[in-house]
């Protein structure tokens, strides 16, 4: 087991690694930089030997791979340059940007996990045809609808024209209702899809109708025994949703003007702040390796049988 | 009876109409008079706040904070354009413009309790007109020339110029020009988007900020130095005002009239009468400065031609455009400079919209139409290419509308929307891009030289300029703009530049389309909101009446 938690973490660092250089790689064959773009910005007014001594005080001037060694060794110093743009080190970037998508990519994904169930269970139990078809086909719609237009949409209802929520200096749980709804739709309806379907096909196998042979009653065994065999495929998909949450994060936060990693994400992409785009990245890279190490462990206290693979890898 | 009842029902509808009106003109002069004091202003702003070192205030987030967080040596005056006494008491300049001497008012004060004192003064503008290598700090723009000051008592300071410099003392009063406390040009200019860190002497004080989001001001107690000519000197009449940065248009339309916020910036042209609909006011400020236009890169050999840029002035309908995209708040150009700026001359016979014209020049000068109505000359075609300006107003909009236009004379204009890399980079490159959007708001005639000069704004990337292949330069341009930029004598000055606006136009080096205003709304209970000649708004005299 610890062997297998060594070479978890060596795959790790690799990716890390691999993801560094692309991303270093991407954003230098761009056409311009960031200090082109604001230096070059007319409204500054600055001369060509001005932008260039500028330049020399960003390093931008040395050749591309001592960039490339100076910008590694720097972050593993933990040190993540200055943002261009805002004027600022990526550190405080980060340390201000970080807390609060995290709390509301977290409360986005618990709400959509709840959501997803609700829907596929009542699609599965309702009581008219009609009925389970409308709710099935539900995530469909669901998924339709653009982001931004649903954040706008949920503004203009329940903040101007209700006016239950206000959107500028709201407290702390008003300040959260609306994006993590806006944030959760969308997530929630891919899960609620998986559910569906995965709950069906299981609900179809002979063991099913075994236990309802021996007297179980229908939402007895959909508890007992249907929805842990349906859940690992569900599992799997919520690992993948970490990158529709950020990228959700992105528009939500841009349409709710609340700071966050996805609208410093979207600053530092139009701007090309290259230092915080990197952080980002590997930032991102981190998450996904955390998120999807998480999903293999747990996959093993849902279905023992996945135990006997992970002590053979071992 | 009959006759009565009507003669009493006029006299009496007269009689609540005049009450009606006495009471509103005495509401207005009491709401005049009595400001109130108190209350936290709530503006939305469309985006965050960059690097507040103040020469970088050009950006409008920024210098909508700058202006309430700094004082300046001068006050220049919105209505006559004249320079006022601020902080400067009195000055003096010699007769040729090389030397300034300022006497500061006594008992000035950072927010940090060190003294606004000549030492000061000499710190912020060796460092705006000199820059600081070690630290970062690029040159400010609107100061010429600049060569060191000296420190003669401690109210008492002299600027000494390498040449000429008769805008330095205009100069003084832009917002680039705001006083920051001597600590805060220690630090390194990488540091200085931190709100907290930028010290001034002004009516506010920066008291938290949550980076990109939201930024609280709160009123200085003990300020007691507005502008000699307001008759307000104490402290601002709002106890604290709040930057809220809200990207999405409609959202801060929606906040405004749903009450959540008291003034916003940026509105468009069509969203203004929804908000004057409501009974809501926009606040539009005229930014005097270079109209917004297009410049033609001339060293392109599809525009080298005076005929074919002459055409492609006499092609552009700028009355269309200011009535189909734009609103009252956008008056048409009639120069290269608005109308509101100062050494403004009426050049509007030089702009008139005559496709007949165009059509004969571009004959004249040998293109063709060819079989898809695009004009010809030598197997190439009169295809040119710009990409829109994402900071001025509907610009997209505004170029497909001019492509249009011009493509009613055979001319094929290709709007481009690329990433700001690539934006950036052609539009260096006048091969790539033949034409540019431009404009830049500042009352002096100095604002001409800035967007034309090469090593300023470079607007038509000439020879030693901003393009480091360029070969192509006009250099009686070049003299005219400098002597501008160094003419100690006002009148002379004035001249100069009716001249200049005259030659740009004469030889069609830049088509203007309006002038451009900034247009904010703000909630009926929002009194007194200014602004500054460029249009950048000032909260020290504003006041809330009571909901």
């Amino acid at each position: 087991m610890t062997q297998a938690i060594v070479s978890r973490i060596g795959q790790a660092l690799v990716v890390l690694l691999l993801a560094f250089t692309a991303s270093f790689l991407l954003l230098q064959a761009l056409p311009g930089d960031a200090i082109l773009i604001k230096y070059q910005n007319p409204e500054m007014g600055l001369t060509p030997e001005q932008i260039a001594e500028i330049r020399v005080l960003y390093g931008a001037d040395a050749p591309i791979w001592a960039q490339y060694g100076n910008t590694l060794w720097n972050f593993l110093q933990g040190s993540f340059g200055y943002s261009i743009q805002a004027g600022v080190p990526v550190n405080t970037l980060l340390a201000t940007n970080l807390p609060p998508t995290l709390r509301l990519a977290s409360l986005a994904l618990v709400l959509a996990i709840l959501l997803a169930f609700a829907i596929a269970f009542a699609a599965t139990l309702a009581p008219f045809r009609w009925l389970r078809n409308a709710l099935a086909s539900l995530p469909a719609l669901m998924i339709s609808v653009p982001v931004f237009w649903l954040g706008i949409m949920l503004i203009q209802i329940f903040s101007f024209r209700l006016r239950l929520v206000p959107i500028i200096n709201p407290n702390e749980f008003q300040a959260l209702i609306l994006p993590v709804l806006t944030l959760a739709l969308p997530i929630a309806a891919p899960l609620a899809q998986i559910l569906i379907r995965s709950l069906d096909e299981v609900e179809a196998q002979p063991f099913v109708a075994v236990a309802r042979a021996k007297g179980a009653t229908r939402k007895g065994v959909l508890w007992r025994h249907v929805l842990r065999n349906a859940l690992l495929p569900v599992l799997t998909i919520a690992g993948l949703l970490f990158g529709e949450l950020l990228a959700g994060a992105v528009v939500t936060e841009t349409v709710f003007g609340i700071n966050g990693l996805g609208r410093i994400t979207e600053q530092a992409v139009s701007n090309q702040d290259t230092a915080v785009l990197q952080a980002i990245v590997i930032l991102a890279a981190g998450g996904f390796i955390l998120i999807n190490l998480l999903v293999d462990l747990a996959a093993p206290l849902i279905d023992p049988r996945l135990k006997r693979t992970v002590g053979a890898l071992a | 009876m009959s006759l009565f009842a009507r003669v009493s029902g006029k006299f009496s509808r007269l009689l609540v109409v005049g009450a009606l009106l006495s009471s509103v003109s005495a509401s207005a002069v009491l709401a005049q008079e009595t400001p109130v004091q108190g209350g936290t202003l709530v503006y939305l702003e469309q985006q965050a706040h960059t690097n507040l070192y103040p020469p970088a205030g050009g950006f409008y987030p920024n210098s909508g904070i700058l202006n309430q967080i700094t004082d300046k040596l001068t006050w220049q005056n919105p209505e006559t354009l004249k320079n006022e006494p601020w902080i400067a008491q009195s000055w003096e300049i010699n007769a040729d413009a090389t030397e300034y001497t300022f006497k500061l008012r006594d008992g000035v004060t950072f927010s940090d309790g060190t003294p606004l004192d000549a030492e000061a003064v000499a710190k912020n503008f060796d460092t705006f007109g000199l820059g600081n290598k070690e630290l970062g700090y690029p040159v400010a723009e609107a100061i010429n020339n600049y060569d060191h000051s000296e420190v003669i008592d401690p109210l008492t300071i002299k600027f000494v110029f390498k040449a000429p410099a008769p805008g330095f003392l205009q100069a003084t009063s832009v917002i680039g020009s705001g006083l920051v406390a001597p600590s805060v040009l220690d630090q390194p200019y990488n540091e200085l988007g931190d709100a907290t860190k930028i010290i001034g002497s002004g009516p506010f004080v920066v008291e938290s900020e949550v980076l990109g989001q939201s930024l609280n001001l709160k009123a200085r107690e003990d300020y007691a130095w507005g502008p000699e000519s307001l008759a307000h000197q104490g402290r601002a009449y709002l106890d604290a005002i709040q930057y809220v940065v809200t990207p999405e248009d409609s959202v801060r339309i929606g906040a405004l009239l749903a009450g959540q916020a008291d003034v916003i910036r940026q509105i468009q042209a069509y969203d203004e009468a929804q908000v004057e609909q409501q009974g809501y006011e926009i606040l539009s400020a005229p930014t005097r400065g270079v109209n917004n236009n297009v410049s033609f890169r001339p060293e392109n050999p599809l525009v080298a031609d005076l005929k074919v840029r002459q055409a492609l002035t006499a092609a552009t309908n700028s009355e269309e455009i200011v009535s189909t995209l734009f609103s009252s708040h956008y008056p048409r150009a009639t120069s290269v400079i608005a109308s509101t700026a100062s050494g403004y001359v009426d050049l509007s016979d030089k702009l008139a919209f005559d496709q007949d014209r165009a059509k004969a020049l571009l004959d004249e000068a040998g293109w063709v139409p060819g079989a898809d109505g695009i004009r010809e000359k030598d197997g190439q075609k009169l295809e040119l290419n710009i990409y829109e300006s994402l900071p001025q107003p509907q610009n997209r909009a505004t170029l497909q509308l001019l492509s249009q236009q011009w493509a009613q004379v055979g001319v094929k204009l290709n709007v481009l929307a690329g990433d700001s890399g690539s934006a950036t980079t052609d539009n260096l490159d006048p091969l790539k891009t033949p034409l540019r959007p431009a404009m830049v708001g500042r009352a002096d005639p100095d604002v001409i030289k800035s967007n034309f000069y090469p090593t300023n704004r470079d607007s038509l990337l000439q020879k030693g300029g901003t393009n480091p292949n360029a070969t192509w330069e006009d250099p009686e341009l070049n003299k005219l703009l400098l002597s501008i930029a160094s003419e100690p004598d006002s009148d002379k000055r004035l001249k100069l530049t009716a001249d200049v606006q005259a030659y740009l136009l004469d030889q069609a080096y830049v088509i203007p389309i309006f002038e451009e205003p900034q247009v904010f709304a703000g909630a009926p209970y929002v009194h007194d909101v200014t602004f500054d000649a460029v249009a950048r708004p000032s909260f020290y005299n504003t006041w809330l009446s009571p909901r």
